[in-house]
């Protein structure tokens, strides 16, 4: 770690990294403004330069017994987002997540039958420099692909190709990657 | 009889502590929750068993009835509940909400036995134009940021899918997604999740 900082950005990350005292792992230089609302038994783990930006509203990262939860390099979350881990979700580095986001990879509850038993989870993956818009929901089965982009209030739960961009809801393609 | 090593003693001490704590927890949790609703609904009539184990905003100035047993779960944002003059809310019993739930009543909402409501439902009679009252019949569940407008009707047992805007009525055993809210049979949606 660069030690030659101003002293009061060390005091930032210093104060982020008691923010983020309940992750398994936590990278270089975190910012976490506002709070952070980290629960859950499983583990949480956290890349270098990600920005937590909770001033509005909280962030939640829950993790359930054996769920896990990775941020890898340079993800910028923004307020309210919601991100919940049965099993597995990965945020790909330089990806941003919007306001008010709900990133689940477990539907919780059956459609049909006796909704207190709880369905099979379905890792949720978002490669690297996704755009996610604010409001956008991620149902469990969602794969964003390198470079993809969500438009706002967009609901996703399947594969969106590299370099797409989807949004609305039932989504549909937007704009596709150009061949190059 | 030799004695234990010394870490070994604390270390199932503490398992059963945990364990203690595991099977004590929810328990203890469940009953600060009822003291809570005791307090935070203590304007509405209320069945027994209702517990808020978060705080929930609640301005009552109609008239509101609360069933037996239901769950406010707390979170991020608290649940806000109110109801405005002469407007009436009744909540049928064993139902669950979940944090962030906005529940806004200007003339009249119905809400049936068993629903399930996740977080950040907005419910609310008024949409600025018209004032028509919304019904919700039993074992509904209403995904995670669904919009209900006025006037709708969700039949028995159906789901609304998450970020869904509810605009007309669901039959009963039906499943509405979408913007704006399309119906189709439960019988006949059979994908898998991600598959």
């Amino acid at each position: 770690m660069d030690l030659s900082l101003p002293l009061t950005q060390e005091l930032d990350t210093l104060v982020s990294r008691l923010k983020l005292r309940r992750c398994r792992m936590v990278g270089a230089l975190p910012t976490v403004l506002g709070r952070v609302w980290i629960h859950g038994e499983g583990e949480v783990c956290v890349g270098t330069r990600v920005v937590l930006d909770g001033r509005i509203a909280p962030i939640e990262l829950h993790a359930q017994r054996g769920g896990r939860i990775v941020l890898e390099d340079e993800v910028t979350i923004e307020w309210g987002t919601s991100i919940e881990a049965q099993a597995c979700v990965t945020v790909g580095a330089r990806s941003r997540l919007g306001a008010w986001c709900k990133v689940m990879d477990n539907q919780y509850h059956p459609l049909r039958g006796d909704r207190h038993e709880r369905p099979s989870s379905v890792p949720l993956v978002i490669e690297e420099g996704v755009r996610v818009g604010s409001r956008v929901i991620l149902l469990p089965g969602a794969h964003l692909q390198k470079g993809a982009s969500v438009a706002p209030g967009t609901v996703v739960s399947r594969r969106v190709p590299a370099g797409a961009a989807v949004g609305g809801w039932p989504a549909r393609m937007i704009r596709q990657e150009v061949a190059v | 009889m030799t004695a234990l090593p010394f870490p070994a003693r604390p270390a199932s001490v503490l398992a059963q502590f945990s364990e203690i704590r595991a099977q004590l927890q929810p328990r203890a949790q469940r009953a600060v929750g009822m003291v809570r609703a005791q307090w935070l609904f203590r304007s509405c009539l209320m069945g027994w068993g209702v517990s808020a184990h978060g705080h929930v905003r609640v301005n009552n100035q109609g008239s509101m009835e609360l069933g037996q047993k239901l769950t406010f779960m707390g979170g991020m944002l608290p649940t806000s509940i109110t109801c405005h003059p002469d407007a009436r809310l009744t909540l049928g019993s064993h139902c669950h909400f979940n944090y962030g739930v906005s529940l806004e009543v200007w003339d009249s909402v119905l809400i049936g036995a068993r629903c399930m409501f996740a977080s950040f439902v907005r419910i609310s009679d008024r949409d600025g134009q018209r004032t028509a009252p919304i019904i919700i019949e039993d074992d509904v569940w209403v995904a995670h940021g669904a919009i209900l407008m006025p006037g709708v009707r969700l039949g028995a047992r159906s789901v609304v899918a998450a970020g869904s805007i509810v605009t007309q009525d669901v039959p009963p055993d039906s499943l509405a997604m979408g913007n704006p809210a399309r119906n189709m049979s439960l019988d006949l949606v059979a994908r898998e999740p991600g598959s």
